[in-house]
């Protein structure tokens, strides 16, 4: 496996209301208690973000500080002679191509799956979660050997690698997704004179915009974020963001940078989710395609 | 549901046709890296894939650490499930808090959403910035030059730490994806009829979620013991996890050393399975499956 991720997530701040009616609503020291445990929790899930903000702009803090003593851009400068700018160019690629190809493939294996006949359908479901049981630098660091000799470029083989470990989470979205899709309203885009391609791109596709994004989000996560597979299988010659912030943190006195560099990587998977979140509440905006998303938590 | 949909082809002497070529394509790709890969891996530990030189068959890769491969062993396991448990804990308290609602569930899952997208290695650097001996905690609890070792440490707390912070966030998402479905309405029902905030935790708010907890401790599980670049980042020199000491050795100047790390790579691979089997083995005895 190369990376956790929640199959179903909303995007921050849009949570769905849950349905109450104060049966399960808590009073008195219940109600402080479970106030005490969400702020916790909050604290929990914000705390190691905070000192990425305050090192990022840092010049100066020296260790008593409890605040940095001179702000400015040094990390700034520092991350950018180190190559930033190429290190978040090979990241985005690595991205959108794994992106690009394990969700065409995700789509493809889970319509399959959920429509048609396929000859050992089993082993199938079996092979496609298959990357989640094996470590991913079990994989990198077998096929390095097996790549060079077959001398299959550097960067094609990371995509390879990265592919096949966002094919679980590709194909399971697709799956619940095509699992919650009814045929009936494709069937009936045809019986009403639609040609097959304007099915798959005036119904279809709406219909399933937002599992797409969210498939689409997961695999460019699973880029985005590796390290040990552009390691072994790039041989070095692929600088990616993760690459830079390992080798920025290993070494002493670069606080700043590494903090820089760290909140910079958070910037476009964060955007990213954003759009996801906006494109799932807006299920193609009509009145009945609300009841057809029943994939959506 | 199912039975309403048709089939787009007719039933016919090959209608598996069409469905078995689309997923050709994700199937070929996986089962070259996934079996690809372990065949590899298992050759190279063999001996029978050198770098250079003739193949010859031989398990002294095995042998070759026998000191230092059962602490690796252990301490890999040691750490995995203590973040497994942080993991499951933290995780499940906030899909408690996410699934009653209100601003407070609202707060936790947008923080916990917001931590999916950091890379393991940001969390392992922004934990670095947190905990080490010149770490943020460290400047606002100065207790002058008391601070203990949570990074780099003998108790490798640093690695636990980013660990459980990181898959809290994913076991709360997963769980509560789960829980937002059914669990709301079951649990109305309960306190309906009269049943209290601890039963209704132990009757129906568990029992929904192991499924979804256990498919997830696994996940948890399962990564944190195959991963390498937080351990290297947040651990230290020795004793070393399993994936650690595998980097290390296929990095190694020597040529014997990249059998020694296919070795140690193929000995993850099979507590890695091995945890797998026996979750999908209690999911299936307990009938917790569907």
């Amino acid at each position: 496996m190369a990376l956790t991720l929640p199959p179903e997530f909303s995007t921050p701040l849009s949570w769905p209301d849950q349905p109450g009616n104060g049966l399960r609503t808590s009073q008195g020291i219940t109600r402080v208690l479970r106030i005490m445990l969400a702020l916790a929790l909050a604290l929990w899930f914000l705390l190691p973000l905070v000192p990425l903000v305050l090192w990022a702009f840092a010049d100066r803090w020296s260790f008593p500080a409890v605040l940095p003593q001179a702000w400015g851009w040094e990390g700034a400068r520092a991350a950018l002679a180190q190559g930033a700018i190429p290190a978040f160019g090979h990241s985005l690629l690595l991205g959108l191509l794994v992106s690009a190809i394990a969700t065409p493939l995700g789509v493809l294996a889970a319509r399959a799956l959920a429509y048609h006949r396929v000859l050992f359908a089993p082993a199938v479901n079996v092979m496609l979660f298959a990357p989640l049981a094996l470590p991913a630098f079990v994989a990198a660091l077998g096929l390095n050997v097996l790549l060079l000799r077959l001398h299959v470029p550097p960067f094609a083989g990371v995509v390879l690698l990265l592919t096949v470990y966002a094919l679980p989470y590709t194909s399971y979205v697709m799956r619940v997704a095509y699992g919650a899709h009814d045929l009936a309203v494709e069937e009936e885009a045809r019986l009403l004179g639609a040609s097959p391609w304007q099915v798959m791109w005036r119904v279809q596709l709406p219909l399933l915009a937002p599992a797409l994004a969210r498939a689409a989000f997961l695999a460019f996560l699973v880029g985005w974020s590796d390290y040990v597979i552009t390691v072994l299988v790039g041989g070095g010659t692929i600088v990616t963001v993760p690459l830079l912030v390992a080798g920025a943190a290993a070494g002493t006195g670069n606080d700043a940078t590494v903090a820089l560099l760290s909140a910079a990587a958070l910037l476009p998977p964060l955007v990213l989710l954003l759009g996801v979140g906006l494109l799932g509440r807006r299920p193609s905006g009509k009145p009945t395609a609300k009841s057809m998303n029943g994939n959506l938590p | 549901m199912r039975t309403k949909m048709a089939t787009p082809s007719p039933a016919g002497p090959r209608t598996w046709l069409p469905g078995t070529l689309m997923v050709v394509p994700a199937v070929v790709l996986a089962a070259f890296v996934v079996i690809g890969g372990m065949v590899t891996a298992l050759a190279q530990s063999l001996g029978l894939f050198p770098l250079v030189g003739p193949p010859s068959l031989t398990v002294a890769a095995y042998g070759a650490h026998a000191a230092d491969l059962p602490v690796g062993i252990a301490l890999s396991l040691a750490i995995a499930t203590v973040s497994t448990v942080v993991a499951c804990v933290v995780g499940f308290s906030a899909a408690l808090i996410i699934v009653q609602g209100k601003w407070c569930g609202k707060l936790v899952a947008a923080l916990g959403t917001l931590t999916i997208p950091v890379p393991h290695i940001v969390g392992a650097a922004s934990i670095s910035l947190l905990l080490a001996d010149s770490g943020l905690l460290a400047r606002l609890f100065n207790n002058g030059g008391q601070w203990p070792e949570l990074v780099g440490g003998p108790w490798w707390i640093g690695v636990v730490a980013e660990y459980g912070w990181k898959e809290s966030a994913f076991v709360a998402l997963v769980v509560t994806g789960t829980l937002a479905t059914r669990a709301v309405s079951y649990d109305e029902t309960a306190a309906l009829l009269g049943a209290g905030r601890l039963r209704r935790l132990r009757h129906i708010l568990i029992p929904l979620s192991l499924p979804a907890l256990t498919v997830s401790a696994t996940i948890v599980f399962v990564y944190s013991l195959g991963s390498y670049e937080v351990a290297w980042l947040l651990g230290r020199a020795y004793p070393e996890p399993l994936p650690v000491m595998a980097l290390r050795l296929f990095n190694a100047a020597t040529l014997t050393s990249r059998p020694e790390a296919a070795a140690v790579a193929i000995l993850t691979t099979v507590l890695s399975m091995a945890a797998v089997a026996a979750s999908l083995a209690y999911l299936r005895r307990s009938a917790l499956w569907r």
